[in-house]
């Protein structure tokens, strides 16, 4: 088994389970914390078709809405990270202002080890990129509030540009720019 | 020798194996997190004395996920129920999916009527199946029939809707079934 889909396997489990538990998490949490009444039903045959009830039109749309954006944070939050370190650790290798001012912020350990790759960023992203179609999807359908489904929209949007980035880095290490060496 | 054969052959093996695993990782979480997705229903009323139920019609969506059927809603004003789905494109095929469960928790037998169709006529005919008898709701040139349906006291009933095509449908269209209480 190449090793690439090895790495590939073992960098998925985590997003999945992420997204997952942030989902869920966010539905029975936030009726804990509210008192609100909810019922597990299994009314459809079939793998995955146990639904959960909620009585009113509104409490539905609020728990779906706040686990919408649990589950949206939960992702955006480590793949915001992923790309900031990255971008960190390569802007200190390039210019030694950037090495300064994360001594600053006493952040130096972001730079010292080089442990994310590009498929990592990648696979959290794709989840992210999936979490926020599933979002957008409920806001179109009014299931969602519109401004959690913009800010999914946006995360995803701002994360794509940061895996954009990350590749050019990623791509720039196999083949060099040329221009750096005339 | 041997241990280099058996090594290219669990290669061989276990490398589509392991692609499959990836699509599952993909693929489970994101029908989870839809499943997980809460829906609106009537729960039941649960009083000091034990569980009981009002004496009443009780409407409600069975939910799920459905290749054809998507974004289901039911409302209700005044007492008449109004279920929304979009039918989306679709081969020709015959297409069922359980949409409603009508409880009669009265005392005695409740008559209601329900009727329902797409505002285009789609050349498709929309059935909708109640304890095993098939019910027109569309013909395939769009004409509508209203239905009485005599629901018996206790008794729980689930609604299918069949939609079925001859020939392959492009465009999505706004299905909507009204289910009316007879008062007498």
């Amino acid at each position: 088994m190449s090793k690439i889909l090895k790495r590939a396997l073992k960098n998925t489990i985590i997003p999945a389970i992420t997204m997952i538990a942030g989902k869920s998490l966010g539905v029975f949490v936030v009726s804990a914390i509210y008192g609100f009444s909810l019922q597990i039903g299994n009314d459809i045959n079939g793998i995955f078709s146990t639904q959960i009830y909620f009585q009113d039109r509104e409490v539905t749309q609020f728990v779906n809405s706040i686990s919408d954006l649990i589950m949206l944070l939960s992702l955006a939050v480590p793949t915001m990270y992923l790309i900031i370190k990255t971008a960190i650790f390569q802007s200190a290798s390039n210019n030694p202002k950037t090495i300064v001012k994360v001594a600053e912020f006493n952040m130096l350990k972001w730079i010292t080890k080089d442990d994310t790759s590009f498929l990592k960023i990648f696979i959290w992203c794709a989840f992210l990129w999936i979490a926020s179609a599933l979002v957008i999807r409920n806001g179109i359908q009014n299931d969602t509030y519109s401004w959690i489904a913009i800010l999914a929209g946006g995360i995803s949007f701002i994360t794509g540009l940061g895996a954009l980035k990350t590749f050019e880095v990623e791509t720039n290490k196999v083949y060099p720019d040329s221009k750096k060496y005339y | 020798m041997r241990t280099e054969k058996f090594k290219k052959f669990a290669t061989f093996v276990l490398e589509p194996i392991a692609f499959g695993l990836l699509a599952l990782l993909f693929i489970l979480p994101t029908i989870t997190v839809m499943n997980l997705q809460p829906i609106t229903k009537a729960l039941n009323n649960i009083n000091v004395l034990g569980v009981g139920n009002k004496a009443e019609l009780k409407v409600n969506i069975v939910g799920g996920t459905h290749q054809i059927f998507s974004q289901e809603k039911i409302d209700e004003v005044d007492g008449q129920y109004t279920y929304k789905t979009i039918l989306t494109r679709r081969e020709s095929d015959r297409y069922s999916k359980p949409i409603i469960e009508i409880i009669n928790n009265k005392a005695q037998e409740t008559i209601v009527e329900i009727y329902g169709g797409t505002q285009l006529p789609t050349g498709s005919d929309i059935t909708m199946i109640i304890s095993d008898q098939v019910y027109r709701l569309q013909a395939p040139n769009g004409d509508v029939t209203s239905h009485k349906i005599t629901l018996i006291p206790g008794q729980k009933y689930i609604i299918f809707l069949a939609v079925e095509t001859f020939s392959d449908v492009q465009f999505e269209e706004d299905f909507q079934l009204n289910i009316k209480e007879l008062s007498f």
